[in-house]
């Protein structure tokens, strides 16, 4: 049995250029070219063919062959093209919608200020101390040079439990507790949550302070302004204009008050401070000839409040999401 | 203290504006700021120490020496004595009242308006004018800092005596208001009945009255130990024992008793007589003589103030001073009669400082030895949990740590809490014995906002009474409530279930490294719906729990949904130590799935258990893939879908390997379990 070479291209070359998709060419390519293919059986053909032929059919028939597969190379990229083209006239989205949220958490705005104000301290090699809520009279007042009846416990309206406990007025109990344990020098901050027994537009219950204190030889109050004005510079993100004015408080002596100045021109306190007082290194058997020191602390709330611009106090205890979100 | 700017002006040469004393007097250490309206006030807020400026002396004298001028106080009025009568006085406690002067004076004219100048000092510092005695006494102690009291004679039953008070004895004050007291208080009384309570408020009883004659008036000094506190306790705080209780100038009774007289002589009339004084003199708390050092002051306050400036400044302040060394080591220094806050070497270094300026003290740096800073565990626990919660989607909130009584109970009757026995309010009396009350509450809160998907979380301490001690303990709390997502429009509405905030637990867990080591337990919280609820046990002890609010609480709240809540201990977490790499390579795994039917009550973690003490090496994971309930499987039964994984670390693993393990794997479990394959 003959084929006509030429039908046999002219056929394939056909059936090439009507596919229409790349699967269908590729099953022509087999059909034509694959290992059973018809032009593969031709091929096959030369073994047995008369010396004198083979030359010239073999090379019709491989003529053949390189035309079908360029054929087919040239159909492939054609129809990986259009393809390619239909993919994408037809698979656009609107890029406008929003894209999938997944839900974010936030901090609380007291928290963040706390860590910010720790970490200040903590490049500045302070270690960070802690202590009970619950305290004694005696870490709260005696030991901090607040007798019983003093006035100045006036200024601590303060709750209390059965068996002269009370919730702490201040963090101060932790530089006495953290005094009693490791004695001094000591250079420690105190953060934590204190209560007193107030409540009204600007006052609440419950607040939170961080403290500072300072103790070895040759503390001076040079030291003391040198190290809050850093202080406050770093936590406002600019340099700040502050005053230092004379203050009271029974456990520092000289004691001052630190008051920046607003945009307005106005002094706004902002944290107490002073050296600490003799009497509460000698109340602990230190030897306050030896060592001198500063201490100092801050109400985190107020200072959330000036750096926020936050109005009202109390909306950190409402808890809100909207404020907790925004504040984040 | 209100104080009118005129009044201050008249006691000493100062040629400043209002504004300027304000900015001085603030920089002195006396706050002080204008009243508004006229800005001819000034409102000083004094601090506890500085009782000698409780008057318009007082803060003249400060005044006086801030600026260098002269303090034009004086204090040598006389009056005539006109008669001799004299109330008999025995004072029984002489160290409680170590000075007393009284003096009778008939005759007056108790209906006198009382002069302008008078009331409107009186009104511009918030003291109503009540009748010519009393606006006198009070505009004599506003000018003098000495408080004094004015009895109508005739009330006195024959003499005056200082004593403490009596068990349970009652006293009716001039305000109307009883009060109980004992032998804590120092009492003015006569022979039958007490006329007040000394240094704070006289009695109803021996008041000026518009009938009023001949009155008897009180000048006294009390020592201030034995009035601190009380105003506090009587809940009476007036300005007489605002003043004893800092403690009052122990030589200006005599003065004031005179300036009292002269004012009612001139005023109401009035006939004198003599000025009957007690002094104990040894009982009159004595200012004694301080050593200051130069070189504390150089220690203290980091800078060198020159002799003369020193000297400078203490005699401004009426200090007397004597020179030790001739100034080269220091000044024995005697503080004035009315400095009360001056008894240490440090109190006079405060008075250099204060007057010497602090603006005058430089800033600078601690010369420390250099070390690098050890990183704070306490902070990094914080910061490590803060930032999973936050990843987590949580927001947190810092609630108040006391809590309603109606709020403390749903924690179950056998807690005992730690109760505020002066709470602000019923609502802030019990310590929070759990952080799950207070996560209520701000879920209610932000409903009410209208926020549908609502996850909160706290870290803070709560508070139990525990063999009778007070135990704090810092616990993480969170709740869950709402979608899963907010409502959009890639995401199906799916509601936040106990496998949402489980996973999120997990996640937590995992980041600490205990996750494997953690277990749930079916368990019961007073909160929590029964069933569905976990006690989280790590080393074989409860360290919180998890669940779905109780139906009863979310009837009672309202909610149309059931939150998720959980609690830990967050003491017994510790950051992980550091993780070590694991070196070993892995040949590719294969994985094998099965299909079992199981009863509903059989926890699936009991089947992976016993799987997992079949110990099989090569067994690296086990996946649930599917939990299905359908009819076609009967009532109570469920089928389980597990992926098993497994993995050799030497080479890759034959199915036959496999296969064998495989066997065993459901030969164990077919015969632990009541269960049965599903074969699809």
């Amino acid at each position: 049995m003959t084929i006509n070479l030429s039908d046999l291209l002219n056929d394939a070359l056909n059936e090439i250029e009507e596919c229409k998709t790349l699967n269908k060419i590729e099953e022509i390519r087999v059909k034509y070219l694959g290992k059973k293919g018809q032009i593969t059986s031709q091929l096959k053909k030369l073994g047995s063919m008369e010396v004198d032929q083979k030359p010239s059919f073999g090379q019709k028939i491989n003529n053949i062959k390189n035309q079908i597969e360029a054929k087919v190379r040239t159909k492939k990229i054609e129809l990986k093209k259009t393809s390619i083209a239909r993919n994408i006239a037809t698979r656009s989205i609107d890029i406008t919608l929003p894209g999938r949220k997944t839900l974010s958490g936030s901090i609380h705005p007291i928290t963040t200020t706390l860590s910010d104000i720790e970490n200040i301290f903590l490049n500045a090699g302070f270690l960070v101390e802690d202590g009970p809520e619950i305290e004694d009279e005696h870490h709260n007042f005696t030991a901090l040079n607040i007798p019983e009846y003093h006035p100045a416990r006036a200024m601590h309206d303060t709750f209390y439990f059965d068996n002269n406990l009370l919730l702490r007025t201040h963090t101060s109990p932790i530089q006495i507790r953290s005094m009693e344990k490791q004695g001094v020098p000591i250079k420690i901050i105190a953060p934590g949550k204190v209560f007193r027994r107030d409540s009204d537009l600007t006052h609440i219950p419950m607040f939170h302070q961080i403290e500072g204190l300072v103790i070895d030889q040759g503390i001076n109050f040079t030291h003391l302004k040198g190290i809050l004005h850093e202080f406050i510079d770093c936590f406002f993100e600019q340099q700040m204009e502050l005053r230092f004015r004379p203050s009271y408080f029974p456990f520092t002596e000289p004691s001052a008050e630190v008051d920046i100045l607003s945009e307005d021109g106005k002094w706004l306190e902002i944290l107490g401070c002073g050296m600490v007082h003799p009497k509460v290194l000698d109340l602990l058997e230190l030897d306050s000839e030896k060592y001198t020191g500063y201490a100092f602390g801050m109400g985190v709330e107020r200072l959330a409040m000036l750096k926020h611009e936050i109005r009202d106090i109390r909306l950190f205890y409402d808890n809100d999401l909207n404020f907790l979100k925004q504040l984040k | 203290m209100k104080l009118p700017a005129e009044w201050l002006k008249e006691y000493c040469d100062i040629n400043l504006t209002n504004e300027q004393i304000v900015t001085q007097l603030t920089m002195a250490g006396i706050e002080c700021q204008l009243i508004n309206k006229t800005g001819e006030i000034f409102d000083i807020s004094l601090t506890p120490n500085r009782a000698d400026c409780y008057s318009v002396l007082g803060v003249s004298r400060e005044l006086a020496a801030l600026n260098n001028t002269k303090f034009k106080s004086n204090q040598n009025t006389q009056t005539t004595i006109d008669h001799s009568d004299e109330i008999e006085i025995k004072i029984e406690s002489p160290k409680d009242c170590p000075v007393l002067m009284t003096r009778i004076i008939n005759n007056i004219d108790v209906n006198t308006t009382t002069p302008a100048i008078i009331t409107n000092r009186l009104n511009s510092s918030g003291i109503q004018s009540v009748n010519i005695i009393v606006d006198v006494t009070n505009y004599v102690m506003l000018e003098t800092g000495q408080p004094l009291h004015a009895y109508d004679l005739n009330a006195i039953d024959s003499k005056l005596i200082v004593r403490r008070g009596y068990d349970k004895e009652n006293i009716t004050l001039l305000d109307g208001s009883i009060k109980t007291i004992d032998q804590n208080y120092l009492l003015i009384s006569d022979v039958v009945k007490p006329l007040g309570i000394a240094g704070i408020m006289g009695g109803e009883d021996s008041g000026i009255q518009t009938d009023t004659k001949h009155i008897v008036l009180e000048s006294a000094y009390f020592n201030n130990e034995i009035i601190m506190g009380k105003p506090r306790m009587l809940n009476l705080h007036t300005e007489s024992g605002l003043r004893f209780e800092r403690g009052v100038d122990p030589s200006i009774q005599k003065y004031a008793i005179e300036r009292t007289s002269a004012l009612i002589n001139e005023f109401s009339g009035g006939k004198n007589g003599p000025i009957t004084n007690i002094t104990s003199t040894s009982e009159i708390p004595e200012r004694l003589p301080i050593l200051l050092r130069k070189k504390r002051i150089q220690q203290i306050l980091g800078i060198t103030i020159p002799n003369n400036k020193v000297k400078e400044i203490l005699t401004k302040l009426n200090m007397k001073i004597k020179e030790q060394d001739f100034g080269y080591s220091g000044w024995i220094v005697t503080p004035p009669p009315f400095r009360f806050d001056i008894n240490q070497e440090c109190d006079l270094i405060e008075e250099l400082a204060r007057l010497n300026g602090y603006d005058n003290i430089k800033e600078r740096n601690e010369q420390g030895k250099i070390k690098l800073k050890k990183t704070s565990k306490r902070s990094n626990k914080i910061n490590h949990i803060n930032n999973l919660m936050l990843r987590l989607g949580y927001s947190e909130v810092i609630n108040y740590s006391f809590i309603s009584p109606s709020m403390s109970i749903l924690l179950g009757k056998h807690i005992r809490t730690i109760d505020i026995t002066n709470p602000l309010s019923i609502d802030m009396s019990i310590m929070r014995a759990s952080l799950l009350p207070g996560l209520l509450n701000n879920l209610s809160h932000n409903l009410k906002r209208q926020h549908r998907t609502i996850k909160l979380f706290e870290s803070g301490k709560v508070f139990k009474n525990i063999n009778k001690t007070n135990q704090e303990t810092e616990m993480l709390a969170g709740i869950g409530y709402g979608l899963r997502m907010d409502e959009q429009w890639i995401t199906k509405l799916e509601t936040i279930n106990f496998y949402d905030i489980k996973g999120d637990l997990e996640h937590f867990f995992s980041s600490l490294k205990i996750n494997t080591i953690i277990q749930y337990n079916q368990s019961t919280h007073p909160m929590l719906f029964p069933g569905r609820t976990a006690a989280i046990n790590l080393d074989g002890k409860t360290i919180g729990y998890i669940g779905e609010l109780s139906p009863e609480l979310c009837m009672d709240l309202e909610l149309s949904e059931q939150p998720i809540l959980f609690e830990i201990d967050k003491e017994v977490l510790k950051l992980p130590k550091k993780v070590i790499h694991d070196k070993q390579t892995y040949f590719p795994s294969s994985r094998r799935d099965i299909s079992i039917i199981i009863n509903k009550e059989q926890e699936i973690s009991e089947i992976i258990k016993v799987i997992n003490t079949l110990n099989i090496k090569e067994l690296k994971n086990i996946i649930i893939f599917d939990v299905y309930k359908g009819e076609n499987l009967g009532i109570g039964r469920v089928s389980i879908a597990l992926g098993l994984i497994f993995q050799n670390k030497s080479r890759t693993l034959t199915d036959e390997e496999i296969d064998t393990n495989m066997s065993k794997i459901t030969k164990k479990i077919l015969t632990t379990f009541n269960i049965k394959l599903r074969v699809e």
